[in-house]
């Protein structure tokens, strides 16, 4: 299991005005925002990436819009600075929201640009993107996946053509002259990620032999990841742990009471981060007609919930550290309970090859933040990169 | 009394009822909802030939279809295939905006076009929202906007069967698919009302907070001989909310035809 330290950048300072109002996205005012403090507080998440590098982790990077919970507006941009500033650890965006994105080749020029700059440190998410994501990019929320599939074929056509240009009249995207330079060092294309919380997700990436990644989502990572091996199998693969990734929220210390501390802060995010104006939650088409006939017979007052691992549901903006740990959003506590914990999961889930490691939600402060790193990459991370897939999990499938 | 018609290679659900000078109806985003007691009314002095329009409903929504343009042109086959004369076409909200993207192109089929509170123009500057974005609301907040009495409207989702559940949720796609981007409306369309060539009545809710009166009053003045009038009490939907006065103002309309 190799891990991959990630952050969004959060402007956690208006936390509370967004809360007192109702929603922290989309419709929360930028007046409630010091651009000055915004450029301290990214000047000093950008130094813990690149403390990542030296204590031997690699780095995630992701993206929102019209948010206090992720300042992060570009994976390309954000990646150029770290890039810059490490040399050994890989750089995973996860991801450019394709759908969003009215121009799929900039997305594979910045993405093979990227890959040279790093000398082909680059992996390469590309996500559907989050719901409240749909405003702000005034992204079409019908057909949307219509539209996804068509950039992502795209994008990868464009990244590892060596002998363009070639011409796209597609149903959303049409180019006459596609021909990127730079091209990618990684050919065909950098490795490919998706993310996703169903079956339907596991399904479509094993079919295209993606990494498929799954954040904060507990109990529905497991049928995901079975899927994916299924599908693998049945298209005659056999899809081992590093095509499943697996984002939590960690918090390690000297002590499982500063593990905790530490997790308990960071999970301030995922108390803060669901709480969205209604309609920006669900536009039209953005979820499937199955889950709307859910959703419409739970009633206005419904939200989302994840369920422990003995399907009861947590109600995510309430939660206590100790009840996120039990739906495996959370893992927390000494280098070594973190490991076991960590351990017991990747035996749970049949073998996940990749962590990515929350381990900066907002509140968390800059000495924890570092130590937090430096501890789990010192005493945590070397031992997982010799966790395989489980045998026993194996021959339970 | 609903049925499966193929038009274009488009399978339409299409409900139709009484006798009469025909009238073609098309439906507001939220959909047909034909058990409401307005296609009663309406039946009982004309033909009322209402479709579902594709991706709601009974109707199909092909890969092919995507946008007002295909609805107009669909629509206009499907008149040809009925064999319409001297029909009356009428649409509300969404189903008025395809309504006029027919008109603009062709009434040979058509003698009157009758708009309650339609979608479609865009009339003011770049900062001004025509059209609420009824996608930025809660549903608390659209329901008070779109009716005059909200309970009226009310549906408890939590008691249908999840058939009709899947409709609603196809047809809320659906409209994304057709308005979206740019909003509910079609930049150019105010620049051809001029070829409307059929006499045109529009209805507006005076309580209407979806589309104002004085967006009515453009759409007026862009179509010649157009008239305009409102209705007291009611919302975005004339023809749910007051189905009565709503059927007579359509047949006094019809009958100056």
């Amino acid at each position: 299991m190799r891990t991959w330290y990630f952050s969004e950048m959060a402007y956690h300072p208006a936390w509370d005005k967004g809360l007192a109002r109702g929603s922290l996205r989309v419709n929360f005012p930028s007046e409630n925002l010091d651009p000055v403090e915004a450029g301290t507080l990214l000047n000093r998440y950008l130094d813990e990436f690149a403390l990542c590098d030296e204590v031997g982790l690699d780095i995630m990077v992701n993206e929102h819009h019209s948010t206090a919970t992720c300042m992060t507006i570009s994976v390309p941009m954000a990646l150029s600075v770290i890039a810059r500033e490490t040399k050994k650890a890989r750089l995973l965006s996860l991801g450019n929201p394709i759908a969003n994105r009215p121009d799929p080749v900039r997305v594979a020029e910045e993405m093979a640009w990227l890959d040279c700059l790093s000398g082909g440190r680059i992996e390469m998410g590309l996500v559907k993107g989050a719901p409240y994501e749909i405003a702000p990019a005034n992204s079409n929320p019908g057909r949307l996946m219509r539209r996804y599939w068509e950039a992502h074929d795209l994008i990868i056509k464009a990244l590892s053509t060596t002998t363009g240009p070639f011409s796209w009249e597609g149903e959303f995207y049409q180019y006459r002259a596609v021909n990127i330079w730079p091209r990618p060092i990684q050919q065909p294309t950098p490795p490919i990620w998706m993310t996703g919380m169903s079956v339907d997700t596991g399904i479509a990436a094993a079919e295209r032999g993606h990494v498929v990644g799954t954040l904060l989502s507990g109990g529905l990572a497991k049928p995901m990841y079975e899927a994916y091996r299924k599908r693998a199998r049945e298209l005659g693969w056999q899809a081992g742990p590093d095509r499943m990734a697996y984002a939590a929220i960690i918090g390690v210390g000297d002590t499982r009471a500063e593990g905790l501390r530490r997790a308990n802060i960071i999970a301030d995010y995922v108390r803060t981060a669901p709480v969205v104006f209604e309609p920006f939650t669900n536009p039209p088409g953005y979820n499937s007609v199955g889950a709307n006939i859910a959703m419409l017979k739970a009633g206005p007052r419904a939200h989302r919930m994840v369920t422990d691992r003995n399907g009861v549901p947590i109600d995510h903006r309430t939660a206590t550290v100790e009840q996120f740990m039990d739906t495996e959003t959370v893992f927390a506590g000494t280098p070594d309970d973190v490991f076991n914990q960590l351990k017991a999961f990747n035996q749970r889930m049949g073998g996940v090859g990749h962590l990515l490691f929350f381990g900066q939600g907002g509140q968390l402060n800059h000495q924890d933040a570092k130590a937090n790193i430096a501890l789990f990459g010192k005493e945590v991370a070397p031992r997982l990169l010799e966790l395989g897939a489980p045998e026993q999990a194996e021959a339970a499938e | 009394m609903s049925r499966q018609v193929t038009v274009s290679g488009v399978s339409l659900e299409i409900e139709e009822k009484g006798q009469g000078r025909p009238i073609l109806f098309l439906h507001p985003g939220e959909g047909l909802q034909p058990n409401r007691p307005w296609l009663d009314r309406l039946a009982e002095n004309h033909r009322v030939i209402a479709p579902h329009h594709p991706g709601f409903g009974g109707s199909v929504l092909p890969d092919w279809v995507g946008s007002v343009d295909d609805l107009a042109y669909l629509y206009l086959d499907l008149a040809a295939a009925l064999k319409l004369e001297n029909a009356v076409l009428v649409g509300n909200c969404f189903g008025g905006w395809v309504a006029a993207e027919m008109a603009v192109r062709n009434t040979a089929r058509f003698a009157g076009l009758l708009l309650a509170a339609p979608l479609g123009i865009k009339v003011g500057g770049v900062l001004d929202r025509d059209i609420t974005d009824m996608h930025a609301i809660s549903r608390t907040e659209f329901m008070r906007r779109a009716w005059a009495d909200p309970e009226k409207g009310a549906i408890d989702y939590t008691k249908l069967a999840d058939a009709e559940l899947a409709g609603i949720a196809r047809g809320r796609e659906t409209l994304a698919v057709f308005g979206w981007k740019p909003y509910m409306h079609n930049p150019r369309l105010k620049r051809w009302l001029h070829r409307i060539d059929i006499p045109t009545h529009l209805v507006w809710g005076e309580e209407d907070g979806i589309v104002s009166i004085a967006y009515g009053e453009a759409w007026k003045a862009e179509i010649r001989g157009a008239t305009i009038e409102t209705m007291p009490a009611t919302g975005h939907y004339p023809h749910w909310e007051h189905p009565n006065s709503f059927a007579a103002r359509v047949k006094t309309f019809t009958n100056r035809l």
